[in-house]
């Protein structure tokens, strides 16, 4: 995994999309690939109430990636120093197979350039100290990025939030 | 001009480079620009309409002068400039999809099309026979060569010596495809001259009816001229009717082809020959504003051998083949021999066998690999019976009572001499010997017969005593006078002369118009990109050259029919397939390089890429070793190699050759196309190093993100 972490609080995503919309401009990409992706999961009836979650997918960076061990070429490539994977253009001759290959559906074809494109966590701009595109734009703030030890501290935090409000609830 | 930068290719990098440098600030201009940018390139590709060229100068217009930042006054100013100083150039992108520094690959003209003196666009015409479209292909053949019947018949068909597919096998028959749809369309009646413009009130007077006249009179009479065409024969065609045997290209050929110059309402005169009959100053007077010279050689060498003078049966070539064409049938002798090597000897020869000679002899100094004449014409006058003695040098001739017995000759060797590119005959000492010959025909060569054109004061001639003109131009050294075709090359094909008359058509518009001349010859311009058709790989590869079916041998030695009989018809649509399309692929060796180097796979074995080093050629080789993984076709800069999916199948096809066709898996939940197996098998055996477990589930990636997505949605803490 890379030592980053980009963490989704679904309990305050509304779905807005912004996040993929900010990460296609921040790429300038053309219609079709989308890096990161809300997907909504449901409305199903959890207790008799309709519930829909709307889960952010990037790319998680895997360990191990298949779409590295994939690639023909040499293009898609695990960053020695944070473990984020990413595609070299240069070398991309976009044969697809990355995305044959990801289980998760992260590489998407860019069909202007004819290559692969995937989500690299912004690098460019993380190197710079920023944050990632997606993150920067997120209207309830649900998104977060940071380090890994920092993140758990926050879901940490969460969770103990989220038990104290269920005993209340209760009370 | 190839070494040339193409002035859009600059602008358009020019741009790239101030977007990406990030000099330029304001969003209004970086809009404006990219918006530039896309006009830019829809005109590097050939997708640019009328309105481009006035829409960019437009944009630019408004970066220079709208609100003030002065990267935008720069980018405006910078294309303004590249418009103003490299319009011609801009426009050919747009109207004729042409771009000679083939720097915009989608516009660069094939081999085949720039081997062409006349710069006819034959992928173009070749895939337009393909599909039975034989009137449009004449159409397409019409606009760079007014006599494609002609062409296709006795062209020297320098295209066929460039064609591509000569390096994997044999080059298409590119000359007889020519003369089949020529003769198709006129026998359908579909053989018909374009619109004419409005007519002008200038005329101008062709001197010269032949291929190099014809054609020059051809395209002003387009452009509305009025032409009229002076000729001192009484018959039209020039060297092509009097030069050509009929049994090459039968008179009615040229008269069908003339014929369309007629509807033009180009005027002929015959027997009227410049200078005697009719001078310049007459001519002037009747209003013609210019005049093109197309006289010909039709003046033999003399062979410079003592008694040459003294007998009558010392005849000359061009003469013999003049005279049997206006219709004389006399036997010059029974033993002829011929003294010399090119396409005119032979065709001397092989006329002197059908006028009844018993025994023809070709004397040539050197041998046969040194032979300016086709090869294919020299192989069937040896069918016929012509002799050929090689290694001969002819040094006089011997007679009793002022008739000729005979020719003396000296045996020669070959000696490569500094210098000179070919190998030089020398005499062998004390080798003479006499060749027994009753009739000796010179044809050593022709030069310009210019008595007609000394009244003419200030024209310049070459050292050659050819007219010397602007090659560019066609201009003599007197205004308003052009000329072209053999007068001004020497011997030359009747291709030349007819790109010669082509360029000089339009040289004479620009100087009746007062518009200035061009300084660089026009390049040949591509007349449309015909969609290329299906055909298997193992087709493109089994197809072979049609031989040329010829007259029985008898027929051949004693009568004037033609000797071609010409393809059939299944012949010419099956030969037009052979075509590689060299106007869409460019050969640049991007797929290769990608599936051999950067995919390891190495499934194309395309060796006529390289003109230098032509390696093996199997289209059917990619089928056993591709993946269908696509690389290929997305590094393609042209568009020439494709995958798509078809009725369950993946095709990849270069140019249309069907080079691989896999079936397709596709996605379990909702049906996407996932690839073949083969691909999937590849990526398997890439990713089994990392992972145990084998993935049987074939679903595609949106399908894939949308399962993980719910299995975060319950592994999620609420």
């Amino acid at each position: 995994m890379s030592k980053y972490y980009l963490f989704q609080d679904t309990k305050n995503c509304i779905g807005c999309h912004s996040c993929e919309i900010q990460c296609k401009a921040n790429k300038g990409l053309p219609p079709g690939p989308k890096l990161c992706q809300i997907i909504a999961v449901g409305p199903k009836l959890v207790g008799g109430l309709p519930r829909a979650a709307y889960i952010f997918m990037p790319c998680f960076h895997c360990e191990n990636p298949w779409c590295v061990a994939a690639c023909p070429t040499g293009a898609m490539q695990q960053r020695a120093s944070d473990g984020i994977v990413f595609v070299d253009q240069n070398l991309c001759v976009g044969c697809k197979t990355c995305i044959s290959a990801c289980p998760w559906g992260a590489p998407q074809w860019n069909p202007e350039t004819g290559k692969v494109v995937k989500c690299d966590y912004c690098m460019d701009r993380v190197d710079q100290g920023l944050k990632p595109a997606c993150v920067t734009i997120c209207t309830t703030h649900c998104l977060r990025f940071g380090k890994v030890e920092e993140m758990t501290q926050i879901r940490r935090e969460r969770h103990a939030k989220a038990v104290a409000a269920l005993e209340h609830s209760d009370l | 001009m190839s070494d040339a930068t193409c002035p859009v290719t600059a602008l358009i990098r020019q741009l790239e480079e101030t977007l990406n440098s990030g000099r330029m600030p304001t969003p209004w201009n970086r809009r404006i620009t990219e918006e530039i940018l896309d006009l830019l390139k829809d005109v590097a590709w050939g997708r640019a309409g009328a309105d481009h060229l006035p829409a960019i100068r437009e944009l630019a217009g408004s970066l220079r002068d709208d609100p003030p930042s002065s990267a935008g006054i720069e980018t405006g100013r910078q294309v303004l400039a590249a418009l103003n100083e490299h319009g011609e150039v801009f426009r050919s992108h747009v109207e004729t999809h042409n771009c000679a520094t083939r720097d915009c690959v989608n516009l660069a003209p094939a081999p085949c099309q720039m081997a062409c003196p006349a710069g006819i666009d034959v992928p173009t015409y070749v895939s337009l026979i393909g599909l039975g479209r034989d009137a449009e292909a004449i159409e397409v053949i019409r606009r760079d060569n007014p006599f494609p019947w002609v062409c296709g018949l006795v062209c020297t068909r320098p295209c066929e010596f460039m064609c591509v597919r000569g390096r994997i096998d044999t080059p298409v028959s590119i000359k007889f495809l020519k003369a089949f749809a020529a003769e198709r369309a006129l026998s359908e009646r579909h053989y018909k001259n374009p619109p004419q413009e409005p007519p002008k009130e200038q005329k101008v007077c062709v001197i010269g009816a032949g291929p190099g006249g014809l054609s020059a009179a051809y395209y002003l009479a387009l452009k509305g001229y009025g032409v009229r065409v002076i000729e001192a024969l009484p018959v039209s065609g020039g060297m092509i009717m009097v030069g050509i045997p009929r049994y090459r290209l039968p008179r009615e050929v040229i008269d069908r082809e003339v014929a369309m110059l007629q509807e033009l309402g180009v005027e002929f005169r015959f027997n009227t020959r410049f200078g005697s009959d009719v001078t310049l100053e007459d001519l002037k007077a009747e209003g013609f504003a210019a005049f093109f010279f197309a006289i010909g050689c039709h003046s033999a060498y003399k062979m410079g051998m003592p008694g040459e003078e003294d007998f009558p049966q010392v005849l000359d070539a061009i003469d013999i083949l003049k005279r049997v064409a206006l219709g004389d049938r006399t036997v010059p002798g029974k033993k002829a021999v011929i003294i010399g090597g090119g396409n005119v000897a032979i065709d001397v020869a092989r006329t002197c066998l059908r006028l009844g000679s018993e025994e023809v002899t070709i004397a040539y100094r050197r041998t046969r690999s040194e032979m300016p004449a086709d090869e294919e014409e020299v192989e069937q006058a040896e069918e016929e019976g012509v002799r050929l003695a090689f290694l001969t040098i002819p040094t006089g001739l011997t007679g009793e009572d002022g008739r000729l017995t005979g020719l003396q000759c000296l045996r020669a060797e070959l000696v490569r001499k500094e210098g000179s590119t070919r190998m030089s005959p020398v005499p062998i000492a004390d080798s003479d010997f006499v060749m027994p010959a009753d009739v000796v025909i010179g044809a050593i060569g022709q030069r310009v017969d210019n008595s007609c054109m000394t009244g003419l004061k200030g024209l310049e001639w070459t050292r050659r005593s050819t007219i010397q003109v602007n090659m560019v131009t066609m201009e003599t050294s007197i205004p308003g006078i052009f000329a072209a075709g053999d007068a001004v090359t020497g011997p030359a094909t009747v291709i030349e002369a007819i790109g010669g008359g082509k360029r000089a058509a339009d040289s004479i518009e620009r100087f009746l118009c007062g518009i200035p001349q061009p300084k660089m010859p026009p390049v040949p311009v591509r007349r449309g990109r015909v969609a290329y058709f299906d055909i298997p790989a193992s087709t493109k590869m089994v197809l072979k050259r049609p031989e040329m079916p010829l007259l029985n041998i008898d027929r051949r030695r004693t009568t004037y029919q033609q000797v071609e009989l010409g393809y059939s018809e299944n012949d010419v649509r099956e030969e037009s397939r052979r075509c590689l399309r060299c106007d869409i692929c460019l050969r640049c060796g991007k797929c290769v390089e990608v599936c051999r180097d950067k995919m390891g796979v190495n499934a194309l074995q395309l060796g006529y890429f390289d003109f230098d080093h032509p390696v093996k050629t199997d289209f059917r080789i990619t089928a056993e070793r591709c993946i269908t993984c696509g690389a290929c076709a997305a590094n393609c800069p042209t568009g020439a190699m494709q995958m798509e999916d078809r009725e369950g199948e993946r095709i990849l096809s270069l140019c249309g050759t069907i080079l691989n066709r896999q079936k397709l898996l596709f996605c379990e939940k909702c049906g996407a196309t996932l690839g073949p197996a083969r691909y999937l098998d590849f990526i398997r055996k890439k990713t089994g190093a990392v992972v145990s477990v084998s993935n049987d589930r074939r679903i595609c990636d949106a399908c894939a993100r949308k399962e993980s997505a719910k299995v975060n949605v319950d592994i999620m803490p609420v």
